[in-house]
């Protein structure tokens, strides 16, 4: 009875392990097929201020949406998220972005020079870990 | 009176044959191009020599306009500018991260009409690209970028 209640006891534990390994796995696979790309604090903090609000899927400016996605930067194709995270620092470093007239409303939104340094090392060191280098 | 002016314009144009023009150089043997090293379909080819070789390759076609000033000026800059952002002939002396930045720009250009710049097809009638020339172009560039990180 004893030895039975073992064997029961040893089946449901590797039964609870199977179950928590299966979903975990499937959410590893997910991890590894996407891009990745990691977004510090202070990146954060950048993007939300200056960019992100045009930037994201939901946004009302149509130009901002369809060129840039910020929250859709890991679900694109790994050589347009190369592509898009070289634009960003082309287009951060030349100060293009964020346009002369938002900034006239909004110059709160303004990228200071370290800002600006901060997204273009960003930008380059997570298209250089993409590309795998 | 009508004449001197005519005369004067002649002059002008004239003297500015003597400023020279930067027209930059072909190269022959380019073994680094796209094409030679990569298993382009032959309808893409075809399309990349005609309608984006002339300013993204050391294979320039040149024009007789292309050596009479004024014109030789504005050749001379889109073929320089166009070279330094995407050249061909070097492909393959570039790195994958770069790859991929210029198959997305391809894409992108291609797709939304921004290339080839809209004066090239005036003087180039053959270069002009239909609908379905670019969806030829931005499959290819789709499918070749993405096998890059297969």
């Amino acid at each position: 009875m004893k030895k039975l209640f073992f064997t029961f006891l040893i089946a449901g534990t590797g039964l609870l392990f199977l179950n928590f390994t299966t979903p975990s796995e499937d959410k590893l696979a997910k991890v590894t097929s996407d891009n990745a790309i990691e977004i510090p604090d202070n990146v954060q903090s950048i993007l939300d201020n200056s960019c992100y609000g045009c930037h994201n899927s939901d946004s009302k400016n149509q130009k901002g949406r369809d060129k840039l996605s910020f929250d859709k930067l890991n679900d694109i194709k790994t050589y347009k998220a190369i592509g898009k995270l070289t634009d960003i620092a082309d287009v951060v470093a030349e100060g293009e972005m964020p346009p002369k007239k938002f900034l006239k409303n909004y110059p709160d939104r303004a990228l200071s020079a370290e800002d600006k340094e901060t997204l273009k090392n960003w930008a380059t060191e997570a298209a250089n870990n993409l590309a795998g280098k | 009176m009508s004449r001197i002016i005519w005369l004067v314009i002649l002059g002008i144009v004239v003297l500015l044959q003597f400023i020279p023009s930067v027209r930059p150089d072909n190269v022959q043997n380019n073994h680094y191009d796209l094409v030679v090293n990569n298993n382009v379909p032959d309808s893409v080819v075809n399309l990349l020599k005609t309608s984006c070789y002339d300013c993204h390759s050391n294979i320039s076609e040149y024009p007789w306009y292309s050596y009479v000033a004024p014109v030789s000026w504005l050749v001379a800059r889109d073929v320089r500018l166009g070279k330094e952002e995407l050249n061909f002939s070097n492909w393959e002396s570039l790195d994958r991260m770069k790859k991929a930045k210029l198959l997305d720009d391809i894409v992108e250009e291609v797709s939304d009409g921004g290339m080839p710049l809209q004066i090239y097809p005036l003087m180039h009638p053959e270069a002009k690209l239909k609908k379905s020339d670019r969806q030829m172009i931005v499959d290819w560039a789709e499918s070749y970028a993405e096998s890059l990180f297969e």
